[in-house]
């Protein structure tokens, strides 16, 4: 490369980091500019990174290099013995998972992100519902006790142009009787002085299953099965003030092939058979996100909204409330609630006394009628510029959700026996520098 | 009731979107750049949340197209 092309180049790149500062950080003075003294370092916070203003920006590379680390632990609550057959196990799922991220500036106009997740699960899991003594569903869960290890992965880069970005990503899940490879292409373009986002992606997924011990044993496993989805969503943000923006999504998947759960059973005529679902499923959802500061608490809050259907009759409804409450510069303690509702599929039941005319049947606790309710609280630590220029953050969090047909928006005759609890403990550290 | 619940939020999300659109210079948004004025302020946990979510209920989890699927149970 001649001397005077890199002269240019290194020219284009400290005119665009003083463009993605000045972006970010407004004029001279405005707080979150990085501070001069040790004292002024350690006290400043560390928790004020890149919100809306930096996302609404479509036309700005990260021009730091950033990583987060987090082990978190899932474990679902024992099944109380009177939703549960007699003989069967009790216990159900747990797992261990760890995730890595990085984000980092390779050239002028672009960045990458690599995502990476490896879980171990093991447990038993829900096998079919029969009718106990008194005449009430009880499940039945899989003797077996589950010990597998997943393995996923993500590639995105990203390139900026003067008023748009555009993002492909693909990746890949693969674990013992399950392969996943995907991707997709994602585009934003901003207006109207970078206060509207208009946002837009497609996506497809192929996905092949390989059940375990389908052979004598288990004849209503097949050998092997695939099936294939794609999705296409379409975002729209707006800034509403100095402190408020709200954003709304909708998202469109297509899914066809194999939809059932090879480990499932189901209660027809009194014979349990293979769960059987439809072959194809068209979804819809619709997500709407508020945030709004709350200057006099320095505290922001967050309300998310989301509306499901598809065409399978299942139908819900998400909100999502967060409080982001920032304590002495550093420290932040953010409470969230969560409530869920779903309907249940056109094809479910807990048994069916007359076989369907279709062949359609599940007993699946995932597509029965049920709410839900559950409650988070996170507690984080952040510095900026210590040690050195490195910008971290420290974070704990725990969750609890639990799961009822009393919770649901509509009538629930008869609950589904595998509703199912759990706990999730998280711990996450992340740097830039 | 699905379809008038649909409706019911399109017409939500508009009167949002028209109502208080006030003027925000470039330079007045140190606020909304703050982390905690993100959409996805914890992008990590944000992702492992979503992925239970949709492995335990039956729901899509929206906002996003492609991502693949798994063998969770």
């Amino acid at each position: 490369m001649s001397q005077s092309r890199s002269v240019r180049r290194a020219a284009r790149r400290r005119s665009r980091r003083a463009e993605i500062e000045a972006d970010r950080r407004g004029r001279a003075g405005a707080p979150g500019a990085r501070p001069g003294s040790t004292l002024a370092a350690l006290t400043s916070s560390a928790l004020a990174f890149s919100g809306i203003a930096g996302s609404a920006a479509a036309d700005a590379p990260t021009d730091r290099y950033s990583s987060d680390y987090s082990f978190s632990y899932y474990k679902e609550d024992s099944l109380p013995s009177s939703k549960v057959a007699p003989g069967s196990p009790t216990s159900r799922y747990e797992i261990e998972t760890h995730q890595f991220q990085m984000t980092a500036p390779i050239f002028d106009r672009m960045d990458m992100n690599v995502n990476v997740l490896y879980e171990s699960m093991s447990g038993a899991t829900p096998w079919f519902v029969e009718e106990g003594a008194d005449g009430k569903p009880v499940q039945v869960m899989s003797g077996a006790t589950v010990s597998e290890k997943r393995t996923d992965a993500k590639l995105s880069t990203s390139y900026y142009f003067d008023r748009a970005k555009l993002t492909g990503s693909s990746g890949f899940s693969i674990e013992n009787d399950y392969a996943s490879f995907g991707g997709g292409l994602a585009a934003e373009t901003h207006f109207n002085e970078k206060r509207t986002t208009l946002g837009g992606a497609l996506g497809f997924s192929i996905d092949y299953l390989d059940p375990t011990d389908s052979n004598s044993e288990y004849p209503t496993r097949p050998n092997s099965a695939d099936k294939q989805s794609v999705s296409v969503m379409a975002s729209l943000s707006q800034i509403l003030a100095r402190g408020t923006a709200i954003q709304s999504s909708a998202t469109y998947q297509y899914q066809t092939g194999y939809l059932s759960d090879p480990y499932k059973l189901v209660s027809v005529e009194g014979a349990n058979v293979a769960d059987s679902r439809p072959d194809e499923r068209n979804q819809f959802t619709w997500l709407t996100r508020l945030r709004h500061r709350v200057e006099a608490m320095n505290a922001s809050v967050h309300l998310d909204y989301r509306f499901y259907t598809d065409d399978w009759k299942l139908t819900s409804h998400t909100a999502e409330l967060a409080w982001y409450q920032t304590f002495f510069t550093n420290f932040r303690l953010i409470p969230s609630l969560r409530y869920y509702s779903q309907s249940q599929a056109d094809f479910y039941d807990t048994w069916f006394d007359i076989a369907p005319a279709d062949g359609y049947a599940s007993s699946d606790y995932r597509l029965s009628p049920y709410g839900a309710i559950s409650w988070r609280i996170q507690a984080e630590y952040g510095m900026q510029g210590w040690p050195g220029t490195m910008d971290w953050v420290l974070s704990f969090a725990w969750e609890r959700y639990l799961s009822d047909g009393d919770f649901a928006l509509g009538k629930v005759s008869v609950e589904n026996p595998g509703l199912v609890n759990w706990n999730l403990f998280s711990v996450r550290f992340s740097a830039s520098f | 009731m699905r379809r008038t619940t649909a409706w019911i939020c399109v017409l939500a999300c508009a009167l949002a979107f028209a109502s208080g659109c006030a003027e925000v210079k470039p330079w007045e948004r140190e606020t909304l750049a703050r982390r905690d004025m993100a959409w996805d302020p914890d992008p990590l946990a944000s992702q492992f949340r979503s992925h239970i979510h949709w492995s335990k209920e039956g729901s899509l989890p929206g906002g996003e197209a492609g991502g693949g699927g798994c063998g969770c149970n």
